[in-house]
């Protein structure tokens, strides 16, 4: 367990009797130039929903990009450390991206659909995973639109272009994309900070609403939100794992002064203490 | 500073130095742009316009001569004329000086025999009958020279011409020019060029946005990629005919040569110049240019798409086939575009790999394999050097350069202007999404 002077990030027998989605062991991570994790410690228990909050720079979004190997892309970056998907190594030799990708969804800070079709975007992993018949497609790009609860405002428009969507349809269309290929985990980093409110709160239902059959790991910049959807809650500073804890504890009483200081708002110049 | 508020931004002011050296910049491009039109246009009316004829009569070294002929120019001091032709195009032209005119008219009744062999025979009489019979009289001196109906192609009163009738004139001949039958027209290099340029965009596409995908995105900033980046950046300045050279080695006599002694041909099929090698050729010319604007078009590829793609499973193969060469494909038509620009002016590489001045056969028949790409072809390129350089008429075929100029510089403006409409298709239809 990572200590910080003393103090454990996760406080013993937090997550006792829990199936584990996503686990990172003394997980270290640097760019060409600059380490963004340090020693990261974390367990994201199953069909719950942990928020991961901090400062912008704090490592949150690389951390992230650890557990489906999105790092990859970007030269020079090197990983150290064991990082564990549903139980298996995810830096493994045998693994194969494709398959862990698959099973680890991912929704980005922006919406991204393609310039195709809303049909075609939520069916694009589908295809990729070699589905090919139209009836498949159409039941399962249904099921998906209707998880992402997107399905009632599409259903005329599947043929229309996503782009034609507005910002908030945009990003839970994503999701529904994400949704598709049936993942185990969602990544998601700071999906509703592009959201009007409406959005955000629609938004927040359907990660609740996720939270039954998928393992959802959240980044987010918003307190609230964090507060408001998230069974547990990680604070991260400067590329370490500072508290980990039930969200309910580290809003009310964290154990850290840093972790009290980030999320009341309070300046320092340096935390931890 | 009330008054500087009120324009509009982006409006520069009256005495800005750069906007006036902008704008006379952009007027003379457009004065050289519509100089060259306007040559061009001005030479080949030259080319078809029916000249008038006169006769003369003058006396030099003590002879008395006689002629009725076309004056083709005239100045203060001399006439050029042209003279029956009834023996060889081009050969009958004269020049006399003013000072030993004693007669010049200008007969109502002058006529014009065009024979369908280009050359031309000036008459006098009514140009109803000559239409039929009796044929001319031919002229002591050419004995067993007989002239056919047949051979006469159409006969034109050229003194009484209306506008009109000049219009009418010109523009049946230049049509004739493009497409006239028994080897007249250029109608076969105009096929040949447009045949050169699409065959030139099917090879020079695939490989360019091959190379560029992996330039792009495989190669990263290795060693060798960077090698070949300088080498593609420098490889656009390369003179074309540098190319041409190559071509003949490597392809005509390498590979072409190879080919032959591989089927063991008695002839040179493949091993001499022919559409296929040329086409090549100029693929490796305009490689660069693909490979370079592909590339810039992969790198406007928003990275989130990429990751999108990439998180729900895609193989790197896969993302850059579905989402990033559709999102890159106004760019793709870029690169296509500036291929096209380039490859359809060239004709200095041409005529080393393929081109030539008369070929007897189109490369595109109805023949099984229908397009011949072994076959040598004609180029409105090189006829344009032909007919200004090499040609029999030293008056005509100059002016008949410029209307294949003309025609060489339509098509190509042709060909672009096909690929912008479609790319410009395309890029409304993005935004349209995009919106």
């Amino acid at each position: 367990m990572s200590v910080v002077d003393g103090v454990p990030a996760m406080p013993p027998g937090l997550l006792d009797g829990l199936d584990l989605a996503l686990e990172a062991q003394g997980l270290s991570l640097e760019y060409a130039q600059r380490r963004a994790l340090d020693a990261v410690h974390l367990q994201v228990p199953r069909q719950r929903v942990t928020a991961l909050i901090g400062s912008s720079g704090c490592g949150k979004s690389s951390l992230l990009r650890c557990f489906n190997r999105l790092n990859d892309e970007i030269a020079g970056c090197r990983v150290r450390g064991t990082v564990r998907v549903l139980g298996l190594d995810a830096y493994a030799d045998t693994t194969s991206l494709p398959d862990l990708r698959r099973r680890v969804g991912m929704v980005f800070q922006k919406p991204n659909p393609f310039p195709q079709s809303v049909a075609e975007n939520v069916a694009f992993g589908l295809r990729l995973a070699g589905i090919r018949s139209r009836l498949e497609l159409d039941d399962r790009v249904e099921a998906a639109l209707r998880a992402a609860s997107l399905w009632d405002e599409v259903r005329d428009r599947l043929g229309d272009n996503a782009l034609a969507l507005s910002a908030g349809q945009q990003q839970r269309l994503v999701i529904a994309r994400a949704l598709a290929v049936e993942p185990e985990v969602l990544l998601m980093d700071e999906p509703a900070s592009m959201l009007d409110p409406i959005s955000t709160l629609r938004f927040e239902e359907l990660v609740v609403a996720l939270r039954e059959r998928y393992s959802v790991l959240l980044v987010t910049h918003n307190m609230q939100q964090a507060a408001r959807v998230a069974d547990y809650t990680a604070f991260m500073q400067a590329g370490r794992l500072l508290e980990f804890d039930t969200t309910d504890r580290i809003f009310t009483n964290p154990r850290l002064r840093g972790t009290e200081d980030y999320i009341t708002g309070r300046m320092r110049e340096s935390g931890g203490q | 500073m009330a008054a500087f508020a009120s324009l509009p931004r982006g409006v520069p002011r009256r005495g800005d130095m750069g906007l006036w050296l902008a704008a006379g910049a952009v007027g003379l491009s457009l004065l050289a742009l519509v100089a060259l039109l306007a040559v061009l246009l001005q030479q080949t009316l030259r080319a078809f316009a029916p000249a008038p004829v006169a006769e003369l009569r003058w006396n030099r070294g003590g002879t008395e001569h006689t002629l009725i002929a076309a004056v083709v120019e005239q100045d203060a001091r001399a006439l050029i004329v042209r003279g029956s032709e009834w023996l060889r195009r081009g050969t009958e032209y004269r020049r006399i000086a003013r000072a030993d005119l004693s007669q010049l008219d200008w007969p109502a009744d002058a006529v014009t025999l065009h024979l369908r062999d280009g050359r031309e025979l000036h008459l006098r009489g009514d140009a109803a009958t000559w239409r039929i019979t009796p044929l001319p009289a031919l002229p002591q001196s050419l004995p067993g020279y007989a002239l056919a109906p047949a051979d006469i192609d159409d006969v034109v009163a050229a003194n009484r011409l209306t506008p009109a009738q000049t219009i009418g004139l010109v523009l049946q001949r230049g049509w004739r020019f493009v497409a006239g039958a028994s080897g007249g027209g250029v109608y076969p290099a105009l096929v040949g060029t447009v045949l050169l340029v699409l065959l030139m965009s099917v090879l020079v596409m695939p490989l360019g946005v091959l190379l560029a995908l992996w330039l792009h995105e495989y190669a990263g900033s290795g060693r060798i990629a960077r090698l070949l980046r300088a080498a593609m950046a420098n490889l656009a300045g390369v003179p074309a005919v540098i190319y041409g050279l190559f071509g003949l080695v490597l392809f005509v006599n390498g590979v072409g040569g190879g080919l032959d002694g591989l089927l063991q041909s008695d002839v040179p099929r493949w091993g001499s110049g022919g559409l296929l090698w040329s086409s090549l050729t100029l693929a490796l010319l305009t490689l660069p240019v693909v490979v370079i604007a592909t590339e810039e078009g992969l790198a406007r590829v928003p990275a989130s798409l990429r990751q999108a793609a990439l998180a729900l499973g895609a193989t790197r193969a896969e993302m850059l086939w579905r989402v990033v060469l559709p999102v890159a494909r106004p760019a793709l038509l870029t690169a296509l575009i500036l291929a096209v620009a380039r490859a359809a002016g060239e004709v200095a590489p041409l005529m080393l790999v393929g081109a030539v001045r008369y070929a007897p056969v189109l490369p595109l028949d109805g023949e099984f394999p229908y397009l011949h790409v072994s076959r040598q072809f004609m180029h409105l390129g090189q006829s344009v050097y032909d007919l200004a350089l090499a040609g029999s008429d030293v008056v005509r075929d100059p002016a008949q350069a410029h209307a294949a100029a003309l025609l060489l510089l339509v098509v190509v403006v042709g060909l672009n202007a096909a690929a912008i409409v479609v790319r410009n298709h395309l890029r409304e239809r993005a935004r349209e999404l995009a919106v």
